[in-house]
C-alpha cells in the first residue's frame, strides 16, 4: 500500500479516454518505481529464501528464554532452557557465529543482572560481568561493549545505567570507555559497522533531557542527533538508521557515518501502528528487511516469576501478547500496520508470549 | 488541635521562612504552640532517622473542597484526619540517588530541585526504600499491579489528597492559607516567576504549617485514584480515594508547578494525571511528590527528644 501523498499531486481522471489511459500509465509508471522489484513475490516467500535467523526473547513455562527462528518464522529453537536465569536482550557477533545477551537472577530490588556471551548453537556459555546490561558488539567481534548498572541495587528502568565498558573476549579484560565517567543514563547502545560511533540513547543525563547521541568510540566527541524517540539501530551497511519514533511509530532515515559531523537526512520509511506499541528495531545482515515487536500498551504481569512491572517494552517487563514483525526496509512513505490490505508486513510469531527484542544474523551453513 | 490557634501560628511560621533544605538542624515554626490530642504541641519539626526535614502535622478536622472553584472541588466537606508526618520539601533529586533510584528529572542543574518526570509508581518506590533505609515497614506491596498501600504500616508514603490538602490549608478555609493571591509569588513558583523551569526546593515562604512548595514548583503526586465526583461520597474520617478502575487510571496531582496559573495553585484545585508506565522518553517534566508517615505519640515523643 503505497503512502497516499505520495501520488496526491496526480490529477483526479475524467471519465474521457486520454485523460484516463494518461493517469492509468502515469500511475502504473509510479508503482513499477515505488515499490520493489520483487513485490509480486508473496512477502513471506521472499522472507522464506533469505539466508537470515533470527533471536529474539521470549517467556515460556514462566521463565525468560532466547528463542531463534527462520527469516519467515519457521523453526523456532529454544537455545537456553534455563528455568532458573532468565535470558534476554540477545545481541550477535558481526560474524553470526556468537550471542551476547543478558541474564537476570533472583527477584525484585535483590534481582542481578549480567552478561553472558555463548556460541550461537547455545553452547559455551560464558559471563562477562555483574550488574550490567544492554551489551552491543564492536565492529570486528572482538569486543562486547556494555553499560554498567547505576547503583548495586536491581532497578528495571532502561537508562539505570552510568557509564560505558569493553569486554575484550580474547584477553577477558574489562576497560572503560575513554570517556566512561561522562556517559550517563545511556540506553540501547549499538556499534557502526565503520568502528567510529556507538549510537545510544539518553535519557535525563549528560546535559540532554531526551535524545539520540553518536558517541565517538574512541574519543570523547558526542553528537546529538535531534531526532526524537529512542533504541536507534545502525544498518549493517553503514548508511541508514532506524528507531523508534515514537510508542507507536518507527522511522528510518539515511546517515553519513563516514562524514565527520554524521547527521540524519529525511526519513526514508515511517512505520506507524495506531492500535500497538512497536519498538525495538533491527536490521537484517542485508539492510534490506527491519524487524520489530509489537504488541498492546501494558504494564507486565507482576504474577509472572522473573519479570518486573514498568512500561512493558523494557527489558524484563512481561509483554502479553507482543509478537516480533518484519517488514521490508527498501520501502518509500508510511507503512501503516493497521491497514488490512497492507502486503509488504508480516507477524513471524503469532503466539503472544512476550516476543521481544529480535535480532537478525546470517545463518551459518 | 485547637484548629483557631493555627492562624497564629502560621504568622510565626511565615515569619521564620522556609531555611535551607534537607539535613540539618530543625526549627520550631510552632514553639510554644497548642497541645493536641498526643499531648505533643504542633505542628513541629523533626528530623527523620536518615536526617530529613519533616513536619509533625497534627489531627484534626477541616473544611475539604469548595464551592468556589472547579466542579470537581465541590461540595465542599467536613473531614477528619489523623495526625501524620509530612516532608517540609518535597522529594529533591539527591534524596532520589540516596534511595539508588535513577533521576529521571529534567532539570538537573542543583540536586536540591525536586526531582520531577517521576511516575507514581516510581514514588511509591521512592516510599519504599526511604522506608528500609530507616527500618521502618514499607507501606506498598511490590507484588500487586497499584502497589496497594498499607496504611497501618510504620513506613513512607505518598499523602492521600485530604492529608494533602489539610496540611496545605494549614487550618485556613480560603484558596491560599496565607490570605490574598497577590502575595502568591513569594509562597510559590509558577508560571508567572518560574523563568519555565523547577527551582531548588525551600526558596519560598512555608505555609503555615511550615511547609515549603505546597503551591508551586512541581505538582506532588497523591495516593488516591482520582475522580471528579469523589467529594460527594467521600467518607468522613481519613478518606483513601475511590476504588481503582480497571483501564485509564488517573490519580490524583495537588499544588501548582512551574507551569501553573495562580488558579491551579490553590489548595482545593485537583488534577487527575495518568500514571501509566510510558517509555522514558514521555514522561511529565512537573509531577513530583513528597512522603508522609504515621507515627504513634509515643513514637513522635522519641522523634522530638532526639532533636
Amino acid at each position: 500500500m503505497l503512502n497516499p501523498t505520495s501520488v496526491a499531486g496526480i490529477p483526479r481522471p475524467r471519465f474521457a479516454l486520454r485523460p484516463f489511459l494518461l493517469f492509468a500509465i502515469i500511475a502504473a509508471a509510479l508503482i513499477l518505481h515505488i515499490r520493489p522489484a520483487n513485490a509480486q513475490v508473496p512477502f513471506r516467500e521472499r522472507l522464506k529464501s533469505l539466508p537470515f535467523k533470527i533471536a529474539y526473547e521470549t517467556y515460556v513455562d514462566d521463565n525468560w528464554e532466547i528463542f531463534v527462528m527462520n527469516a519467515d518464522g519457521s523453526n523456532p529453537v529454544n537455545l537456553t532452557k534455563t528455568p532458573n536465569a532468565n535470558e534476554h536482550y540477545p545481541q550477535i557477533s558481526p560474524d553470526g557465529r556468537q550471542m551476547c545477551f543478558s541474564v537476570d537472577e533472583g527477584e525484585g530490588r535483590d534481582a542481578v543482572r549480567s552478561l553472558y556471551v555463548m556460541d550461537i548453537n547455545g553452547k559455551n556459555r560464558k559471563k562477562l560481568a555483574d550488574h550490567a546490561r544492554e551489551p552491543f558488539w564492536g565492529a570486528d567481534g572482538k569486543l562486547v561493549g556494555f553499560l554498567s548498572q547505576e547503583f548495586p541495587k536491581f532497578n528495571v528502568s532502561d537508562f539505570y545505567t552510568t557509564g560505558m565498558n569493553f569486554y575484550d573476549l580474547a584477553k577477558g579484560e574489562i576497560t572503560p570507555h575513554v570517556n566512561s565517567s561522562n556517559l550517563h543514563h545511556l540506553y540501547n547502545p549499538g556499534w557502526s559497522r565503520n568502528g567510529k560511533w556507538i549510537v545510544s540513547t539518553v535519557h535525563a543525563g549528560m546535559g540532554v533531557e531526551h535524545g539520540i547521541l553518536l558517541i565517538e568510540a574512541r574519543g570523547t566527541n558526542i553528537i546529538n542527533l535531534k531526532i526524537p524517540g529512542c533504541r536507534p539501530c545502525l544498518s549493517p551497511d553503514g548508511k541508514q538508521i532506524a528507531w523508534g519514533a515514537g510508542d507507536n511509530e518507527i522511522a528510518a532515515a539515511p546517515i553519513n557515518l563516514d562524514a565527520e559531523r554524521p547527521s540524519v537526512g529525511e526519513w526514508t520509511l515511517h512505520i506507524k501502528d495506531q492500535t500497538n506499541k512497536i519498538y525495538h528495531v533491527d536490521w537484517s545482515p542485508d539492510s534490506r528487511f527491519l524487524s520489530f515487536s509489537r504488541g498492546p500498551n501494558g504494564e507486565g504481569d507482576l504474577t509472572k516469576p522473573g519479570t518486573f512491572q514498568a512500561a512493558c517494552e523494557i527489558v524484563g517487563v512481561h509483554a502479553a501478547g507482543w509478537n516480533i514483525c518484519v517488514v521490508p526496509a527498501d520501502r518509500q512513505g508510511t507503512l501503516d500496520l493497521n491497514d488490512p490490505s497492507e502486503t509488504d508486513f508480516l507477524m513471524l510469531t503469532t503466539d503472544g508470549r512476550s516476543n521481544k527484542e529480535p535480532a537478525w544474523f546470517r545463518a551459518r551453513r | 488541635m485547637t484548629m483557631r490557634l493555627l492562624p497564629l501560628v502560621s504568622l510565626l511560621v511565615l515569619l521564620n521562612g522556609c531555611g535551607k533544605p534537607g539535613p540539618g538542624s530543625p526549627s520550631e515554626p510552632n514553639a510554644g504552640g497548642a497541645a493536641n490530642q498526643t499531648g505533643v504541641p504542633g505542628p513541629f519539626e523533626i528530623s527523620t532517622q536518615s536526617g530529613v526535614p519533616m513536619v509533625y502535622v497534627p489531627g484534626g478536622e477541616f473544611t475539604m473542597g469548595s464551592d468556589q472553584g472547579n466542579p470537581d472541588e465541590a461540595p465542599p466537606h467536613k473531614v477528619k484526619v489523623s495526625a501524620f508526618l509530612v516532608d517540609k520539601f518535597e522529594v529533591t533529586q539527591e534524596m532520589f540517588a540516596k534511595a539508588q533510584l535513577p533521576n529521571p528529572s529534567h532539570w538537573q542543574e542543583s540536586p536540591q530541585k525536586p526531582v520531577e518526570r517521576v511516575r507514581w509508581r516510581d514514588a511509591k518506590r521512592y516510599c519504599n526504600e526511604r522506608s528500609l533505609l530507616e527500618h521502618l515497614k514499607p507501606c506498598y506491596n511490590e507484588k500487586t499491579v497499584d502497589w496497594d498501600c498499607d496504611y497501618s504500616a510504620s513506613g513512607y508514603r505518598l499523602p492521600t489528597e485530604a492529608e494533602w490538602e489539610y496540611a496545605c490549608r494549614a487550618g485556613t478555609d480560603g484558596p491560599y492559607d496565607f490570605g490574598r493571591a497577590d502575595r502568591l509569588r513569594q509562597y510559590a513558583w509558577l508560571a508567572e516567576n518560574s523563568d519555565q523551569k523547577t527551582h531548588a526546593v525551600g526558596q519560598k515562604k512555608p505555609n503555615g504549617f511550615g511547609i515549603c512548595d505546597l503551591y508551586g514548583n512541581v505538582s506532588e503526586w497523591c495516593e488516591d485514584v482520582y475522580s471528579a465526583n469523589y467529594y460527594k461520597e467521600s467518607p468522613a474520617a481519613d478518606p483513601q480515594g475511590p476504588p481503582s478502575p480497571e483501564k485509564d487510571v488517573k490519580r490524583v496531582i495537588r499544588g501548582g508547578s512551574w507551569k501553573s496559573s495562580p488558579d491551579q495553585c490553590r489548595a482545593t484545585a485537583r488534577q487527575g494525571e495518568r500514571t501509566g508506565n510510558t517509555d522514558a522518553c514521555f514522561s511529565t517534566d512537573y509531577c513530583g511528590f513528597r512522603c508522609v508517615r504515621r507515627v504513634t505519640p509515643a513514637e513522635l515523643q522519641q522523634l522530638r527528644a532526639a532533636q
